[in-house]
C-alpha cells in the first residue's frame, strides 16, 4: 500500500524538480510557463480565493454527481430488467450521449443563466450514462440457471431482482461511480469555464484573461487534487463493500 | 430416472418443460397428477454451472431459499434458526462440515457443486431436477458425486430427473433410462436397471452395466447417423 502511495509521489516530485530546472534553462518567459515554486508562491497568495472557488466546484459536481446517480439506478435498472425498455432507450441515450456536453452548455446558460445551475446540470449530463451502461449490464447477464433455481422455489420476478439482481450489479454500479464522478467533474469545470462567477473553472478562466498564467497552473493543480481524491473516496468504497467480486 | 441422449435433442428443455420455467408448444406436462401451468414451488435444480452467489458465504446461500420461501409465506420455512441447523446438517452430510462461513471463492469446483446440491435439497423438494450436474467436474470428483448422491437419495424422499451425456452416470443413479433421438426429440428407448440399491463403482464394470452401456451408446449413435 505505502508502494502504491508512494510511488506516484516520487515521480511526480521528480516531474516538478525536472520543470523547475527546465524553466530556467530553456529561458522559457514565466508568461508563457511559470516554474513550480512560482505557481505554488501564487497559490499560497491567493489560498483563500482558490479554496472558496474549489469549494463551490465541489459542491456542484457532488450535486449533479448526486442526481446522475438517482436517475443512472433507476434507468441502469429499467433497462437491465425489461428487454422492452432496453430495446426503446437504448439507442437514444446512445445517441443523447455522443452530443458533446460542451455544446449543451451554452443552450443550458440561455435557460437558466449564468451561475451554478448550468453546472450541476452538465455534471449530471455527463454522469449519469456510465452508470446506467453499467448497471443495466449487471442485470442483464444474470445467469439464466440461478434465475430457473429461484423460479423454481416459487420466487416471483422483484425477488429474484432483490436478492440477486441488485447485489449482483453493485460491483459494476461502484466501478462506474469512479468514471462518474470524474465526469461530473469535468462537467462543472466546463461550465465554469463559460458561464459562471465562481468555481475553479471560472477562476481560471479570468487568471488566463488577466495573463496569469500562475494561477491558471494553480488551478489545474487543485483540479488534479480534487479528482484524484474523489476518485480514491469511490474507489475505496468500492473495495469494501464489493471485495468480493474481486479475486486477490 | 435418467435421460440420455444426442446434444439438442432437447434434454434441457425437457427440465424445463416438467419444472413449468418454460410453457409447452404443444401437449401437456403432468407432475403429480396435475396438469403444470406455471413455474412448480416444490422443485429443486441443479445444473452444470453451480451458481452460487459470491457475495454470501455458504451457509448464506443455502439460506437463500429459506428467505424466498418465508417472504411468500410458506409453511416450509418455520424459523430462521431451524433451517440453519438442517443447511449445517446438509452440509455434514455432503462432506462439508465445518465451511459454512466460507466463501464460495474459496472453494473448489467440486465443493461448489456440493454446495449447489445441498441448495436444490435443503427446502426437501419432492421433485429434484439435474442438468448435468457433475460435467465440469474432473472423473474422481465426479465419482465420488455420485456416491454422494445415492447416499442423499437412500436418506430422502424425493422423485431424481436426471439429464446427463455420460452413460455411467446414467446407470449408476437411475433406476429407468430414457434414450432420446434428435430431431424430431423423441424418447426412442427405455431402459431398466436392474442393479439394486446402494450401487457400487464396481458394479459399473460388471457385465450387465457394461452390456447396457454398448446398447445405449450404439441406440445414440442410431439415431445421430440418421440425422446426419
Amino acid at each position: 500500500m505505502t508502494r502504491r502511495i508512494a510511488l506516484p509521489f516520487l515521480v511526480f516530485v521528480v516531474l516538478l524538480l525536472v520543470w523547475e530546472l527546465a524553466v530556467p534553462l530553456f529561458r522559457i518567459q514565466q508568461i508563457v510557463l511559470p516554474a513550480p515554486s512560482g505557481v505554488a508562491g501564487t497559490m499560497m497568495r491567493t489560498a483563500g480565493p482558490i479554496a472558496f472557488h474549489a469549494r463551490h466546484t465541489l459542491v456542484t459536481t457532488l450535486i449533479g454527481f448526486g442526481a446522475a446517480v438517482a436517475l443512472g439506478l433507476l434507468l441502469g435498472f429499467a433497462i437491465g430488467a425489461s428487454a422492452t425498455v432496453h430495446d426503446a432507450l437504448y439507442p437514444l441515450l446512445v445517441g443523447f450521449n455522443s452530443i458533446p456536453k460542451a455544446a449543451v452548455v451554452p443552450l443550458l446558460v440561455m435557460w437558466f443563466g449564468i451561475g451554478a445551475v448550468p453546472a450541476v446540470l452538465t455534471a449530471f449530463l455527463l454522469a449519469f450514462f456510465p452508470i446506467a451502461v453499467n448497471v443495466s449490464v449487471g442485470l442483464a447477464t444474470l445467469e439464466s440457471e440461478l434465475r430457473d433455481v429461484l423460479r423454481v422455489l416459487g420466487a416471483s420476478r422483484w425477488q429474484i431482482f432483490r436478492k440477486v439482481g441488485v447485489p449482483r450489479t453493485m460491483p459494476l454500479f461502484f466501478a462506474s461511480l469512479k468514471v462518474a464522478i470524474s465526469s461530473a467533474f469535468v462537467g462543472s469545470v466546463i461550465s465554469e469555464t463559460v458561464a459562471s462567477n465562481a468555481g475553479i473553472g471560472y477562476l481560471m478562466a479570468v487568471a488566463t484573461s488577466d495573463f496569469n498564467t500562475r494561477l491558471a497552473f494553480g488551478g489545474l493543480f487543485v483540479l488534479a487534487v480534487l479528482g484524484v481524491l474523489l476518485y480514491g473516496v469511490f474507489a475505496v468504497i468500492e473495495r469494501r463493500l464489493t471485495g468480493w467480486a474481486y479475486t486477490d | 430416472m435418467a435421460f440420455v441422449g444426442p446434444s439438442g435433442c432437447g434434454k434441457s428443455t425437457l427440465l424445463k418443460l416438467i419444472a413449468g420455467l418454460v410453457p409447452a408448444t404443444s401437449g401437456s406436462v403432468m407432475v403429480d397428477g396435475r396438469l403444470v401451468r406455471g413455474p412448480l414451488k416444490n422443485v429443486g435444480m441443479a445444473f452444470q454451472n453451480p451458481v452460487l452467489l459470491p457475495w454470501r458465504s455458504v451457509l448464506n446461500n443455502l439460506l437463500l431459499p429459506f428467505e424466498i420461501l418465508r417472504e411468500n409465506g410458506d409453511s416450509r420455512a418455520p424459523d430462521r434458526a431451524l433451517w440453519r441447523e438442517k443447511a449445517v446438517a446438509l452440509l455434514r452430510t455432503v462432506g462439508l462440515g465445518g465451511a459454512e462461513d466460507r466463501q464460495p471463492r474459496e472453494l473448489s469446483g467440486g465443493m461448489r457443486q456440493r454446495v449447489s446440491l445441498c441448495r436444490a435439497l435443503i427446502h426437501e423438494p419432492a421433485l429434484l431436477l439435474l442438468d448435468e450436474p457433475f460435467a465440469a467436474l474432473d472423473a474422481f470428483t465426479r465419482e465420488e458425486m455420485w456416491e454422494l448422491h445415492q447416499t442423499l437419495r437412500l436418506h430422502r424422499e424425493f422423485t431424481g430427473v436426471l439429464v446427463t451425456h455420460d452413460l455411467r452416470e446414467a446407470v449408476f443413479l437411475a433406476q429407468t433410462i430414457y434414450v432420446m433421438s434428435t430431431n424430431p426429440g423423441r424418447i426412442a428407448h427405455v431402459h431398466q436397471v436392474t442393479l439394486p440399491f446402494p450401487r457400487t463403482l464396481d458394479q459399473l464394470y460388471g457385465a450387465e452395466a457394461t452390456e447396457l452401456i454398448r446398447l445405449m451408446r450404439d441406440q445414440i449413435r442410431s439415431t445421430r447417423e440418421r440425422t446426419a
